[in-house]
């Protein structure tokens, strides 16, 4: 079935654009960049037919575009892809800044451009691929597989203290990830010998203390890749030393994919032991939102103080997801892509004004708005949208995060929910003292004085974002639609595991789901 | 008696086919005239492909010779490995011992040899066939390690390995003593009869000899400056052979003893014990190396820890097939990966004069800008490198998934957390090879040869390392097919 292969199609199209760049002289930097382009342009446009294809109605299947074939047969390893709505956000996601990121790495890649661009084309297929992926092993390899060209991304064309950066970086997510590795194994052992993701979720069953322990081995992979305080010491290296391009393929897609990890695996394998540990994910949650907005007030680099803004709304995604009300989950699932489009958008602008000035100090800077009229009013934009200004996508995931908290039956939820808004503030006092320090008040460095503004190439980068800005913010239902089925299904799921759980301890207080609006907030 | 029937020494044709080809190339070089030796590596290659074929060929006869020796799917895919490993050897050493004009006849007679011993391990299934067998490979390496003989550390190397090799083979030989004395029997399948200290001393005793030959913790300490010190093309050959031997016998042994009832729970733990030691200390020792030699020959330790694991989890009855299977798999993987890292060790080695020794031949700074240089050398010890770290999608991953799925279906959950915490430091000096590199500027000028015998071992290795990690379905169901031992 043709439609079927499609989302092969998208998994695979970069890697084999990046084999056809490696029979490309490597002198030819031109023709490298130009067929990364088109290659990830072309992972787009087919990409779109799985957007326009995907099947909303009530009734359809949960996975669509699926592909399902042995791989490893003897093991119960399978080459099963397919996607559910928030697979389809975050695979549209990913094609959709690939081409971005390529454009906007056009000059300031100068030195090997050739294994630059052939590493961004494996990554984007790594990316997909874990998105798609329906076997836990596919999944696993995807999920390692992304490291690699992110580490030589990073190792290779990265700023001064790139060796320790990069190497952090692989440590930490190497470490994190071989734990789940066994859990899945063992999962995929109690599951009666298959790795297959949805047969898995329907037969596996285990004690409670085997389950807190997997579910623990699992949160841990995805936490370091959030990264949730207190793993995230690797991010603000990572994101300083990388290179544009791949600041903003981190920020954008690999950041998400472990929100992503906890949404998809974490969660609905060991619903009971994610009940149990949820207070203490939400505290830490919490403690990174206003950890890592605090942080933001004190870095006198603006990409690391991206970064920290990052841990920040990475926070807001995790505290959304562990309401456990429609609200939060959909919140959390749209804070996703808002992060990915603003923050990715955000270190595409630091780096054109690092391209022009070779600093990202802040101090280098001041009132440059003068010189650069529009770099300074896209980054306004970019800046209200990820400080959530009402009218921009922001303001959606955040008020649906903070929200679905506050009427969320956790425990304390309203105290979630106040401290998490705090975040908010603080994100708005932090990101305009840096849009003031950088672009308004008195031209103090006469270095500035030459600044040249957008490009045609940087309009071509930064007009879909803002573009997307927009329309995310005033018309979210078309991004909000694809998710409320997985939503649906998760909050069924776990009401499921909470009615197990009563039915042994019938005391217990319901978490999850929504209260009630007339006693909400009234604790 | 009319000597063994003719369908047993049918069974043997491989072993028959590498001991023949070993004799043609002791005799070419008496015959030799014209000094030009390029056929002779060309030989060994064809005939470890014909021990091969034939090892694939020939039906598989079961038990021969009465007993002593088996000849099963095991034994075949142990022979098929080590044939490879041989021919990977030989395309690597022929152009590395040509450059130091150390290439004889000799060499390449001392291989076949050693992989004689290797695949008659293989098929042993009695103590004293074993040993025999350890002999044959362990004299040949010995011979080997020694070939660079002028120089402080190859003399080391040689002298340290026979010592300690024969010392090892003397713990083998009386354990084999002491095993026979409780039993009546040198046979494997004997052993389980027994019961009492003598035989769990005897056994104790076989398995501390062939722990040395693993290079198992606290086994170990011979193997870096051995490895270090032997040639570069030998030292991939004892990475490779003499651990994918060492284990199969050590496999049968050990699933001998766990067959039977009467021993079936002991041992478990020592060998849990050495395992866990083997992983921790190969790693940790490999940490701080910066001789890329060094740094191998310690991961080498903590992958026959790995291996270890394996071996444990097949000490669970119920896991017993999968556990051998993961194992068998592992080492072919292991094989490609590790003669290909030492591969490009050995193009790189600094070439001094006859004699004349260097601190630094195998430091990381010789690999400073390697992609730069010579981006395929580059991106294929990159693939050998994040095999041997266990990252997905290579075949060191697959084998790592396949002996920890075994400990977890063995129910050995602490064996494969620590595994799998061990590869992850593994990865660290492993992805210092790359930052090397991918990541330095250069240092000095000194431009590596690749001859096309080394370039085609290296892209038959790296080849074999993705593939075995993007598909390994056939190996890993001829794997399968080996594991069940016959008694």
């Amino acid at each position: 079935m043709a439609s079927s292969n499609l989302l092969s199609i998208v998994v695979f199209l970069p890697l084999a654009g990046a084999v056809a760049a490696a029979f490309f002289p490597a002198s030819e930097s031109g023709q490298h960049r130009a067929l990364a382009l088109v290659v990830s342009l072309a992972t787009f446009l087919v990409s779109l037919g799985l957007w326009f294809g995907f099947d909303l109605s009530p009734g359809a299947p949960e996975f669509q575009f699926q592909v399902h074939v042995p791989w490893i047969a003897s093991l119960g390893i399978g080459y099963h892809v397919g996607i559910d709505g928030v697979a389809l956000l975050l695979v549209m996601l990913t094609t959709a800044l690939t081409p971005i990121v390529i454009l906007s790495a056009w000059n300031a890649v100068q030195d090997r451009v050739k294994e630059f661009m052939i590493a961004l084309l494996v990554l984007e297929t790594a990316m997909i691929g874990t998105f798609a992926a329906l076997d836990l092993i596919l999944f696993y390899v995807f999920w390692e597989s992304v490291l690699i060209p992110m580490y030589l991304l990073i190792g290779v064309w990265g700023s001064e203290n790139r060796l320790y950066a990069t190497v952090k970086f692989f440590i930490y997510t190497f470490v994190a990830s071989v734990l789940m590795l066994v859990a899945i194994i063992y999962v995929g052992g109690r599951a009666g010998g298959t790795f297959d993701y949805v047969q898995v979720r329907e037969v596996f069953q285990t004690s409670p203390s085997a389950q807190r322990w997997l579910f623990l081995a699992f949160a841990a992979a995805f936490a370091v890749k959030v990264p949730m305080f207190p793993v995230h010491t690797w991010l603000p290296d990572a994101h300083t030393e990388a290179p544009t391009a791949g600041s903003v393929i981190l920020a954008g897609v690999l950041l998400k994919m472990g929100t992503f990890g906890f949404f998809r695996y974490a969660l609905p394998l060991f619903p009971e032991a994610a009940l149990h540990f949820r207070p203490h994910i939400a505290t830490l949650a919490v403690i990174g939102i206003v950890y890592g907005a605090l942080m933001c007030f004190v870095q006198k680099d603006m990409k690391r103080l991206v970064a920290y803004s990052s841990v920040s709304h990475m926070g807001f995604v995790m505290l959304g997801l562990m309401a456990l009300t429609a609200e939060g989950l959909t919140g959390g699932v749209y804070q996703m892509l808002n992060h990915g489009v603003s923050t990715g958008a955000l270190f595409l602008m630091v780096g054109m004004l690092y391209e022009r000035r070779h600093t990202r100090a802040i101090a280098e800077y001041g009132g440059v708005a003068r010189r650069v009229p529009w770099i300074a009013a896209a980054f306004v934009v970019v800046t209200l949208s990820s400080i959530g200004l009402p009218g921009t996508n922001g303001f959606v995931g955040e008020f649906l995060i903070l929200s679905g908290t506050w009427l969320g039956r956790l425990a304390h939820a309203p105290w979630f929910s106040a401290i998490g808004a705090t975040g908010v503030i603080l994100g708005a006092v932090y990101m305009l003292l840096l849009v003031e320090r950088v672009f308004f008040g008195p031209m103090t460095n006469e270095k500035n004085a030459g600044l040249l503004d957008l490009s045609l190439r940087e309009w071509a980068v930064m007009a879909p974002l803002i573009v997307l800005i927009g329309v995310m913010g005033l018309v979210p239902q078309p991004f909000l639609a694809p998710a409320k089925q997985p939503v649906d299904r998760l909050l069924t799921r776990f009401a499921a595991a909470e009615q197990r759980l009563r039915d042994q301890d019938p005391s217990r207080p319901p978490t999850t789901g929504t209260q009630p609006p007339a006693i909400a907030g009234r604790e | 008696m009319n000597g063994p029937p003719t369908t047993d020494l049918a069974a043997m044709l491989p072993v028959a086919i590498l001991t023949s080809g070993a004799l043609v190339l002791l005799m070419s070089e008496v015959f030799l005239t014209s000094g030009r030796r390029g056929y002779q590596a060309g030989l060994t290659v064809a005939t470890a492909a014909i021990a091969a074929i034939a090892a694939i060929a020939v039906p598989p006869a079961g038990r021969i010779f009465g007993g002593q020796a088996v000849v099963d799917a095991f034994s075949v895919f142990i022979t098929v490995t080590v044939c490879g490993g041989l021919a990977l050897t030989t395309l690597v050493g022929a152009p590395w011992l040509a450059e130091r004009g150390a290439e004889r006849g000799e060499f390449y007679a001392l291989t076949l040899f050693a992989a004689t011993g290797m695949s008659l391990l293989g098929s042993a299934s009695d103590l004293l066939v074993a040993f025999i067998a350890i002999e044959v490979m362990s004299l040949s390496t010995y011979a080997l390690a020694a070939w660079m003989r002028r120089g402080r550390k190859p003399a080391e190397a040689a002298f340290k390995y026979f010592l300690l090799g024969a010392f090892s083979s003397a713990l083998f030989i009386y354990g084999s003593a002491l095993v026979y004395g409780a039993t009546g029997s040198t046979l494997f399948s004997a052993i389980p009869r027994g019961s009492g200290p003598l035989v769990v001393v005897g056994i104790g005793l076989v398995g501390a000899g062939l722990a040395f030959k693993v290079a198992a913790v606290p086994f170990h300490l011979w193997t870096p400056d051995v490895y270090e010190g032997a040639p570069t093309p030998v030292t991939a050959f004892m990475a490779a052979g003499v651990k994918t031997a060492a284990f199969a016998v050590l496999a049968r042994v050990l699933v001998s003893v766990w067959g039977g009832a009467a021993l079936a729970s002991s041992f478990g733990g020592v060998v849990a014990v050495l395992a866990i030691l083997t992983m921790l200390f190969g790693n940790l020792l490999a940490l701080p190396q910066r001789s890329v030699k060094r740094m191998l020959a310690y991961s080498s330790i903590a992958h026959a820890g790995y291996l270890l694991v394996g071996v444990v989890a097949a000490g669970a009855a119920g896991a017993r097939e999968s556990a051998i299977s993961s194992v068998l798999f592992y080492l072919a993987a292991y094989t490609a990966t590790v003669i290909g890292a030492f591969a490009v060790v050995g193009a790189l080695e600094r070439r001094g004069a006859p004699g004349e020794e260097h601190e630094d031949s195998w430091d990381l700074s010789r690999l400073a800008g390697l992609a730069k240089r010579r981006p395929g050398l580059a991106f294929a010890m990159t693939i050998f490198m994040l095999s041997l770290a266990g990252v997905p999608p290579t075949a060191g991953f697959i084998g790592k998934l396949l002996v920890f799925k075994a400990a977890i279906g063995a129910q050995a959950y602490g064996l494969a957390i620590i595994g799998v915490l061990t590869s992850a430091l593994g990865a660290y000096y492993y992805l210092r090879v790359v930052v090397y590199m991918y990541m330095r500027a250069p240092e000095g000028e000194e431009e590596a040869t690749l001859s096309p015998s080394l370039t085609v071992a290296l892209a038959a290795s790296a080849l074999a390392v993705v593939v075995l990690g993007i598909g390994p379905e056939p190996v890993a169901a001829l794997a399968r097919a080996a594991s069940i031992l016959t008694p």
